[in-house]
């Protein structure tokens, strides 16, 4: 027989009671903390996985702790036979809990397969977002680059916009852009002006060529432009604000495009109109200089024998005072003679009209009045009318009262003979004190001055006057009496001034004289 | 409303339900004696509780060498983690081994006091050093109490990482 040793079971039950006891704490605290975790990372499949594994363990520790502690509250109970009755179940519900384990234990393969395929997804998901983050940060610093590149480049767009605008815009000259068709797209302010439009609208749009006087000129102008694509120094006359000219000097540029076809103009235009004025008054003056020193030569010439033929003819007059024929005769050859005389006494004032003026500082209206109330009658004759527009504020000017006199009394009389019967002659006189000068004009609502004869109308013995009525000397005196004067005439037709339009003037003579100074004065 | 052109109306056929019912109702319609039910006794539980403690064997040691080989994160929590399992599979072949040695047992071996009191329980063993491994093992408590401790251990160090947003363990997509 084999021998036996006799072991105490008390330190196995011990074991048993506490550690089902803390099986059972330990089960809940680990049930506790898989939930929490799922929860953290609901969509975690390994936490799923461990809840299930927890979970059985869970039940397994339950289950084998609970009927380990049922078993000995049975025998402790006296009730050994009702454990022995139960215990079957106990061992087979515990065999259940560890199959259960078992399987959620092997389903551990099918879900690390779960979660590879999930840690792919997620680092291919992770590296695509690596990409587009990269991808999104150099295009960030791209567009970066690109909107400082813009900003910097629209910057100096607009500087340089700016800068050209300030020069389009503050330009004395015209300046004009053309579209390929010629037609006018953009125009400065001084283009405005220049052309009389009161607004941009007027012009914008308008073929460039229709503002030329001659529409020949502007067909060169445009075909220029085409065949050499530029046009330097070209002189033309455009037309100005209220029908009046304009003389300018272009200069313009095609604008290409690549294929080298036209694709508009940019002009600039000076305006000469002033300098042409000027200039035609320095002709004119050397004109007027040229003609006086001939007429001055020739009625020098003239003057001794008119002397001559008028002494001898007085002579005569008197050898034959009983023949009354005769007489008559020589009556007509002296009375012809003393015309002569006269037209030359004009032309030798006219060329040399310094020698007997006597200038002295006076009031510009009076003499005006003075002249006015001599040729009143007579034009109310005619039932001309006299417009008197003097200005109350007028200095003194230095002018010789005789001689100027003597021009009012030419310009009124031309304006008479202009009108001829029924219509009104105009007087105003204006101070500049801009300027430093006065300005008296006269005009009349008669014909008009044609414009062929405009720049003639200064020389002498040129008149449209019929046979009798003028010698053709009395504007070129009165010129030559006004350039004496250190002053300026000019004859407008029709006027350029709103105000002579307003009462139907259609021709205006403007007598320019400067003011007196102390000096003169003195 | 039907009209001829939509043609004349077809009978429907038996319905499946019937059928079914048909199967259902027919062996107790024709009975006879039946051998399918087998009578279980004797060792047959011991035999299916052993199985089911090699079966969660076979699991956690599956699990054990899948973790070794193939870890899905690495720190404290996994170790905690595969030292419970460890515990677990100790305890499962102890308990294995128990059952084994507590089912060939002398049949004089266990003495148990009458009543209640459990205190002077003792056990008559051979004197040999397996029934001693059967003394020893009867303490199963004393690995699968730290194995489900570790389990716990593992199981806050997992979410306190989830917490923090933790990167070993993460497979969130």
């Amino acid at each position: 027989m084999t021998a036996t040793v006799s072991l105490p079971l008390l330190p196995v039950y011990l074991v048993d009671a506490l550690g089902s006891s803390l099986m059972i704490v330990l089960a809940v605290a680990a049930l506790i903390h898989v939930r929490r975790l799922q929860r953290l990372e609901p969509a975690n499949f390994l936490w799923t996985f461990f809840f299930w594994l927890t979970l059985t363990l869970t039940a397994l520790a339950f289950s084998r702790s609970f009927w380990h502690l049922l078993r000995y509250l049975f025998i402790l109970g006296g009730h050994r036979e009702i454990w022995q009755t139960i215990r079957p179940y106990s061992g087979g519900i515990n065999t259940i809990a560890f199959c259960t384990a078992a399987v959620a234990i092997f389903y551990y393969q099918n879900t690390e397969r779960v979660v590879a395929s999930g840690r792919r997804e997620a680092e291919a998901l992770r590296l695509a977002h690596a990409e587009l983050a990269r991808a999104n940060s150099a295009l960030g610093q791209l567009n970066q680059t690109l909107e400082e590149r813009v900003a910097r480049r629209t910057e100096e767009l607009q500087l340089s916009e700016a800068k050209f605008r300030r020069l389009f815009e503050a330009s004395k000259d015209m300046i004009l852009f053309c579209d390929g068709e010629g037609r006018v797209c953009d125009i400065n302010d001084s283009g405005l002006e220049l052309l009389g439009a009161a607004h941009r609208n007027e012009v914008i749009g308008q073929p460039f060529t229709s503002f030329f006087l001659s529409q020949e000129k502007g067909r060169h102008f445009r075909s220029e432009i085409l065949s050499q694509g530029h046009v330097k120094e070209f002189e033309c006359q455009l037309k100005g604000p209220a029908d009046s000219q304009r003389y300018l000097m272009l200069t313009a540029v095609a604008m290409r495009n690549e294929a080298g076809e036209v694709q508009g103009c940019q002009v600039i235009a000076i305006d000469l109109s002033h300098f042409k004025k000027m200039t035609d008054q320095l002709v004119q003056s050397e004109k007027m200089t040229s003609v006086g020193q001939l007429a001055a030569g020739v009625a020098h010439e003239i003057n001794t024998p008119l002397g001559i033929i008028l002494g001898y003819t007085q002579l005569l007059a008197e050898d034959f005072a009983d023949n009354p024929e005769v007489h008559e005769t020589l009556a007509i050859i002296e009375k012809h003679t003393k015309i002569c005389r006269r037209i030359v006494a004009d032309l030798l004032k006219f060329s040399h009209p310094s020698a007997e003026q006597q200038m002295r500082p006076g009031d510009i209206n009076r003499c005006l009045e003075e002249v006015l109330s001599i040729v009143e009658h007579t034009l109310n004759m005619d039932h001309i009318f006299i417009h008197r527009c003097l200005a109350a504020d007028i200095p003194l000017v230095l002018f010789d009262p005789e001689r100027l006199r003597q021009v009012f009394v030419n310009l009124l009389t031309n304006a008479h003979h202009a009108i001829g019967e029924e219509g009104i002659v105009g007087v105003w006189s204006r101070h500049h004190p801009e300027r430093g000068e006065v300005e008296i004009i006269i005009g009349d609502t008669g014909k008009g001055i044609p414009p062929e004869t405009m720049s003639r109308i200064f020389d002498p013995f040129f008149t449209t006057k019929g046979v009798g009525k003028g010698t053709g000397l009395g504007l070129s005196v009165s010129f030559g009496i006004i350039n004496d004067h250190n002053g300026r005439i000019e004859a407008y037709s029709p006027p350029q001034d709103q105000e002579l339009l307003a009462v139907d003037m259609h021709t205006a003579f403007h007598v320019h004289l400067p003011l007196a100074t102390g000096e003169e004065e003195a | 409303m039907p009209t001829e052109q939509n043609g004349p109306r077809c009978r429907p056929a038996p319905a499946r339900s019937t059928l079914l019912l048909l199967a259902v109702a027919l062996p107790w319609l024709l009975p006879a004696p039946a051998w399918a039910v087998q009578v279980h006794g004797g060792a047959e539980g011991y035999i299916v509780h052993q199985m089911a403690h090699i079966f969660l064997g076979a699991a956690l040691l599956f699990l054990l060498l899948v973790l070794h080989r193939r870890p899905p994160g690495t720190g404290k929590p996994w170790r905690h983690l595969k030292l419970s399992l460890l515990l677990f599979l100790l305890w499962d072949i102890d308990t294995t081994l128990v059952h084994w040695l507590a089912n060939r047992l002398p049949e004089h071996a266990l003495l148990t006091t009458v009543g209640p009191s459990l205190v002077g329980d003792r056990i008559l063993l051979p004197d040999s050093w397996v029934w001693y491994l059967y003394y020893a093992g009867s303490h199963d408590h004393l690995l699968c109490v730290p194995a489900i401790w570790f389990l716990v251990l593992s199981l806050k160090g997992l979410g306190a990482s989830a917490a923090s947003g933790g990167q070993q363990t993460s497979t969130a997509p």
